[in-house]
Parts: C-alpha cells; sequence; structure tokens
C-alpha cells in the first residue's frame, strides 16, 4: 500500500512537472511571451540578447526568466520583436520610428547612438522605477551617458564591455607594455609562425572603437565640449597622426598582416586562434567565453589577456560600450513595465547568463560569475575605460576614420592626407547638421 | 394582362434614359485602370515624389525642424568623394554587365548545343546556374567573403599555396578588391543573362543555321552573322535590367568588403545607404537617390535607343 502510494505521488509530481514545464514553453515562443489572449500587451524590441537568442545558452536561459517574468506580471503579454545583425541599419531605423509615433514600447537601444535618441526626445524618463542608490551605483560614464539635460535619466545602460590585448602565453609569455613592446612580441610570434598582432582594420565601427584607445590614451579628443570635431587640430592632431602612424608601422613591419585592413568582425579573431595561426589580437571581453566554448580545454589554457598597451606603459585607454534599453510609449503602465523587464531580467540575471559585464558596483559581488579571476580583471581595466562622444556628428567621424585607416593600411594615402580628407569630410558634414 | 404593360413601360423607360452608369462606368477603360493607376501612384510614384521632396530639404533621422534649402544639393554635388564613387560605380558596373553578359551567353549556347545532340545533365546544368541567382545578397558576399579569406586558412589562397602560388590579396588591396567584388557579382548574376539569352537562342530560326551550313559557314562564322544579330534585341534588353540591377547592387558588397579598403570599392548604392543610415543623413540620401535614379534612366534610354525598330508595315 505504501509502495502504490509512493508510486502515484511520484506519477503525480512528474505530471505536474510536465505541465508546468508545458505551460512555461507555451509561455514563450519566438514572437510573444504571455498568454496570447492576455489583455494588456506591449512590443519589447530586442538583438540577440534575448529568448530568440542564435545562442542556444543564452536563448535557453532568457525563455526561462521571461517565462518567471510573465507569470510575475499576469495579465500581460510580450510581442516580441528581433533585430537583425544589422545594428546601425536597425537603430537608425527605429529612430526613424520613433519620431513619427510608431516605435516599440520598449527597445534595446545601442549605448553608442543613446545621445541620438536622448537628442530626438523620443525617450521617456525612468527615474521613478529605479532608487537614487541604484543610479549612483552605476559607473560615472555610465551614469552620464543615461542622463539627459535637464537630470533625468532617460534609458538603463544594461551592460558593458571593453576591449583587450589577447595573447597566447606559450607564444608571447609576457603582456606587451606599451606600443612598442607590441611591437616586438608580434613579431616575435611571427617567426614562430604566427601572423603577428590582428586588429580589425575594415570599414566597420569595430575598426574606428579599438583603434579609438591609441588615441584616447595620449589625451585626444574627437570633439570639444559643444561637440564641434576637434580631432584635427593642435596637439589632437599630433596625437591622431601618432596613433594612425602606429598601426601603419605595424602593417609596414609585417607585425601585424596586411588583411587588417580587410577584418570587420572580432569572430575572425576567434577563429584565427582555433586555426592556431594568431598569437595575439585586440578584441573584446566577450571573446573571453567564446575562446573558452571554442577551444579545446589545454588550448584555451593557453590563452590569456592583457590591457591594450598604450604609447607608454603609463597611458592607456580601452573603449567601451555596451546596450541601454529605452522606453518610448506613451502608456505609463508600458514605461512601467519596460523598467520591470530591465530589472527583473537584464540588469543582473541578464548580465550573469551572458557573461557581460554589469555597469553597476554592487552587481560585481552579487554574482559568483564576475567574482571570477578573468572578470574582476575586466572591471578593473574599466578604470581607463572611456565611452565614445555621444554626439550626433560620431557616427560621421567614425566613418571616415574607417575609410582613414584603409586608404593608410593599403598605402593608398599617407596619413597626413587622408587626416585632411577625412576632417574635411566631418567638417562639411557638422556644417550641415 | 397589367404586368406585361408594366415591364414593356419600364424596358421603353430605360431605352430613353440611355445605359445605367454601371454599365456606362463597365464601357470606361479609365474604370479598369484606376485601381492599378492607384497601386502604382501610392506605392511607386509617391515615394519617387517624396525622394525629390526630400533631396530639397535638410531632412535628417535625428533633427526635427526641417526646411527646404538647397544647402543639402551643393553638399552633396561639391563632395570631393563623389566622383571617386562615381568612378568605381561605372567601373563595377561596366565589368559586372560584360562580364555578366559574355558568361551567361556562353552558358546558353552551351547548353542549346547540348539540348541540341540530346546530351544528359542539361537541365542539371541550369538548375545549377540558376542556384547563384537565388541567393541572397548577402549571403552571397559572405561567401565569396570565405573564399576570399585572406588568413592562412583562407579558401582560395589555401589552393594557390598547394600549387606553389602565392597568396593573392584578394580584399586588402584597393586594386584587386574590386576584382573580387566583380567576380562575386558576376557570379551571382550571370545566371539572369542566361535564362534571357537561352529563351532568344530558342526563338531563332533554325533555318537560319540550315542555310548557314549548306553554304559552308563555320560555327564563329555563325555566331557572328547569325547568332549575335539576332540576339540584339535581348542582349540591348538584357544590359538594361542588368546594368539597373547593377547600380543598385549593395548588399553583395557591404558584406564582401563593406565598401572598402578606404572607398576602393563603395559604390554610389552603398554610399547612398551609408549616407542614410550611418550618417541619419535622409536629405542627402535622397539627393544621390534621384542621381542614381537619373542615370539609371540615361542609360536605359540609351540602350532603348539602340533597339531594333518595328517595320511599319508589321
Amino acid at each position: 500500500m505504501m509502495r502504490l502510494r509512493l508510486v502515484t505521488a511520484l506519477l503525480a509530481s512528474a505530471a505536474a512537472l510536465v505541465a508546468v514545464t508545458a505551460h512555461a514553453d507555451n509561455l514563450v515562443t519566438k514572437d510573444r511571451v504571455g498568454p496570447a489572449d492576455a489583455p494588456k500587451s506591449f512590443t519589447l524590441r530586442l538583438t540577440n540578447d534575448g529568448p530568440t537568442s542564435t545562442d542556444p545558452v543564452w536563448a535557453e536561459g532568457y525563455q526561462k526568466l521571461f517565462s518567471d517574468f510573465i507569470q510575475r506580471h499576469p495579465g500581460w503579454r510580450i510581442d516580441l520583436e528581433r533585430m537583425s545583425d544589422n545594428i546601425g541599419q536597425e537603430q537608425a531605423r527605429m529612430l526613424e520610428q520613433a519620431k513619427s509615433g510608431n516605435g516599440p514600447d520598449c527597445a534595446a537601444v545601442d549605448s553608442f547612438v543613446l545621445a541620438l535618441f536622448k537628442g530626438a526626445n523620443v525617450l521617456k524618463p525612468l527615474d521613478e522605477y529605479f532608487t537614487k542608490e541604484e543610479v549612483a551605483d552605476l559607473f560615472p560614464f555610465i551614469r552620464d551617458g543615461i542622463t539627459g539635460p535637464d537630470g533625468k535619466i532617460y534609458a538603463w545602460w544594461w551592460n558593458t564591455d571593453l576591449r583587450v590585448l589577447y595573447r597566447n602565453k606559450e607564444i608571447v609569455p609576457d603582456a606587451p607594455k606599451d606600443w612598442a613592446g607590441l611591437k616586438a612580441a608580434a613579431l616575435a610570434s611571427k617567426e614562430k609562425g604566427g601572423e603577428g598582432v590582428l586588429f580589425n582594420g575594415g570599414r566597420w565601427e569595430g575598426t574606428t572603437f579599438d583603434w579609438l584607445a591609441n588615441f584616447w590614451a595620449q589625451g585626444g579628443k574627437l570633439v570639444d565640449d559643444k561637440g564641434k570635431p576637434i580631432f584635427a587640430e593642435g596637439e589632437n592632431r599630433e596625437k591622431f597622426l601618432k596613433a594612425v602612424n602606429y598601426f601603419k608601422d605595424l602593417v609596414d613591419s609585417g607585425a601585424a598582416p596586411k588583411r587588417v585592413a580587410t577584418i570587420v568582425n572580432y569572430d575572425e579573431f576567434n577563429a584565427a586562434a582555433a586555426a592556431g595561426t594568431a598569437a595575439l589580437f585586440i578584441g573584446g571581453n566577450w571573446q573571453y567565453g567564446q575562446l573558452k566554448n571554442t577551444l579545446e580545454p589545454e588550448e584555451f589554457a593557453k590563452w590569456t589577456f592583457s590591457e591594450i598597451p598604450g604609447p607608454t606603459a603609463g597611458e592607456r585607454s580601452t573603449g567601451t560600450g555596451g546596450w541601454t534599453f529605452g522606453a518610448f510609449s506613451n502608456d505609463p503602465e508600458k514605461v512601467a513595465m519596460c523598467a520591470a523587464v530591465i530589472k527583473e531580467i537584464y540588469a543582473g540575471p541578464g548580465n550573469a547568463l551572458q557573461q557581460q559585464l554589469p555597469t553597476a558596483a554592487a552587481l560585481y559581488g552579487k554574482y559568483d560569475i564576475f567574482k571570477t579571476p578573468a572578470n574582476e580583471t575586466f572591471a578593473k581595466a574599466l578604470v581607463n575605460g572611456q565611452a565614445r562622444p555621444g554626439v550626433p556628428i560620431y557616427p560621421e567621424i567614425s566613418n571616415q576614420i574607417q575609410i582613414m585607416m584603409g586608404d593608410v593600411l593599403s598605402g593608398t594615402k599617407t596619413p597626413e592626407a587622408a587626416l585632411d580628407a577625412a576632417n574635411t569630410a566631418v567638417q562639411a558634414a557638422f556644417a550641415r547638421l | 394582362m397589367p404586368t406585361t404593360t408594366a415591364a414593356a413601360i419600364g424596358a421603353a423607360q430605360r431605352r430613353v434614359a440611355g445605359p445605367s452608369l454601371a454599365r456606362r462606368l463597365e464601357a470606361n477603360p479609365f474604370t479598369w485602370l484606376v485601381p492599378v493607376a492607384v497601386m502604382l501612384g501610392v506605392f511607386y510614384l509617391y515615394p519617387i515624389l517624396d525622394v525629390f521632396r526630400l533631396g530639397l530639404t535638410n531632412a535628417s533621422l535625428v533633427g526635427n525642424d526641417e526646411r527646404y534649402t538647397l544647402v543639402t544639393l551643393r553638399a552633396m554635388f561639391e563632395n570631393p568623394a563623389l566622383l571617386d564613387i562615381l568612378k568605381t560605380t561605372f567601373v563595377f558596373t561596366f565589368a559586372s554587365v560584360i562580364g555578366q553578359q559574355v558568361l551567361g551567353l556562353a552558358i546558353a549556347l552551351i547548353v542549346m548545343r547540348g539540348e541540341r545532340r540530346k546530351l544528359k545533365g542539361m537541365v542539371a546544368l541550369r538548375t545549377l546556374v540558376l542556384i547563384a541567382w537565388v541567393i541572397p545578397g548577402i549571403a552571397n558576399g559572405l561567401i565569396w567573403q570565405m573564399l576570399f579569406s585572406e588568413a592562412p586558412f583562407g579558401a582560395i589562397n589555401s589552393v594557390l599555396r598547394m600549387i606553389h602560388i602565392p597568396p593573392v590579396a584578394w580584399l586588402s588591396d584597393p586594386n584587386i578588391a574590386m576584382l573580387s567584388a566583380v567576380i562575386s557579382n558576376v557570379w551571382r548574376g550571370t545566371a539572369f543573362s542566361m535564362i534571357v539569352f537561352y529563351a532568344a537562342l530558342k526563338a531563332i530560326d533554325p533555318t537560319l543555321y540550315e542555310a548557314a551550313s549548306v553554304d559552308g559557314a563555320s560555327g564563329s562564322q555563325k555566331l557572328r552573322f547569325i547568332t549575335l544579330p539576332q540576339l540584339r534585341a535581348a542582349i540591348l534588353v538584357n544590359s538594361i535590367l542588368v546594368t539597373i540591377q547593377t547600380l543598385n547592387t549593395f548588399d553583395a558588397i557591404i558584406s564582401l568588403t563593406g565598401g572598402g579598403p578606404g572607398r576602393a570599392t563603395e559604390v554610389l548604392s552603398l554610399f547612398t545607404f551609408n549616407t542614410v543610415f550611418r550618417n541619419y543623413d535622409l536629405a542627402g540620401g535622397s539627393v544621390l537617390s534621384v542621381l542614381m535614379l537619373v542615370i539609371s534612366l540615361v542609360l536605359a534610354l540609351g540602350y532603348a535607343s539602340l533597339l531594333p525598330r518595328r517595320e511599319a508595315s508589321e
């Protein structure tokens, strides 16, 4: 009798578990979270960071987070919209939609275009959903980025990233401290059959962003306090040319292959690491996890990272980016739900799931994943972090730096001529803004 | 018989009043043209007119104070990069049009010859060529990016190394990058030309070839004096279509080279895309779109003027 009761209890538990799992599965579909007939709904536009992520681990994790979320908010349904990988176009399109009142209720906004969204007055304030302590705990550059001229916060920057120098310890045992050290290490790695140092040099944002660390490390400024481009004036011009000549010298000397002018994707570095052809590359902090997943454990053990070398050991900088969430809806209830998504899914749980660096100091102590030596090192390196200027002219500055880099690295133009051409184009665009 | 009388009176009244409104509308051709005119107007004409309008403003994706001005027009035409971009566009378009037509004609001739000799696999050959045409532009660019990769593990360079030929800077050398972009575009677009030429070759009267054979004409003489003259209309129509298609190509280039290195492969359509979606300059992008439209129209009219005219008696 006892045995029968035990079997019955087990069967009932299993049935209940299956029912709950099936319910949870039904709650998250590729374009919806929550029951289809829920009385209230809001649209949420996401990148790859969500239940439909192409990374199966992230997708599964977010499905669980979203499923739990919607069960805590009965009566609501989230209509999911997914951005393509062409982020620049997606963000531009979303800005236009938001301006005409057709934007999503809540959406992921790339931190480097956040200033444009703030300037267009399409974002709703989120102050009432975050405590003053939570806002104060954000890193200063994050807090500045989300705060509008009226002192209100118009988005929540939930993850950040930075660029570092990855190296294969077996080939490059010591971390290069400065530009000369990196060049010497790259040339030495070539003698051991490698390609030298790899970095982004093609026509895309990563080229500008990764290279800017060398300009910023010298104290160079792209724009003045009013947002006017000044990178080709006075001391900035010298620092700019010094940083361009540094990359040119890496290619001309053979410390970097000519093919860097074609690299438009961080995945190329992972591929080169996996193929064993690269011993040094400048990449993002998120690539540490990718290398761990890609390489065999004994191969991964050879890889480590350090801060990007500056002109001298004392001059360091690194570009910091990341993603924010903003609310576009005029309905206060939907804005509140947007804030709830940020707080309950992304700021904290999402960081831990994707191992993406949090933007608040408290979260580093809250999750064990951020207590690893690697993540603690990344967090320390954020001290030298610098975000891209949040000004409307930045996209054109970036575009011209990409063109300049291609012309210089391929030998089509001298650094001086390329800088002059870039400055002429940027100033003309600025005059029309 | 009162019912019969009433019906007769009604019929007589209708005859006096003439055909009903519905019947008159039915007989009027404009009634049938209105739906398509509305569709074309809303979905084609209005956007074109709006692009013309936007080109005369300072519209931006980030600004709010839109006003009419000629500044955008002047700024776009005074842009020192525009001339280089037009040259790049010309080289890319010209090489692609020639490459697609020559290869398309060659494949169509092979297929025709194979069919005439009842060789097996001709349908498979046609299908194989068509696969490239079905592939989306972005995917096409990514495929060729992997093939042209200059990494030690790049596909084509690996093969070259195996046969002791030094690797080629397919994408990092500005001059070779243009050649690579043309190759990828020709690979994708050849199928379309092949279909057009295949259909046109089918329509050539076989007695012309029989007569030429009787006269002792060689294969190259038949191609020169029968096939090519008979294909003149097809070649010109195909030229118009391929030129417009190539002028609009940016997806394959953006995923292959991004327009680089520098501006080596930045064609007008990619420049327009970058102007709107990277620089948020809606007005500037509109001016460039109008420029593309004008170039396409001029080229299309140029080709069309060369088309053989039908005789009046026909």
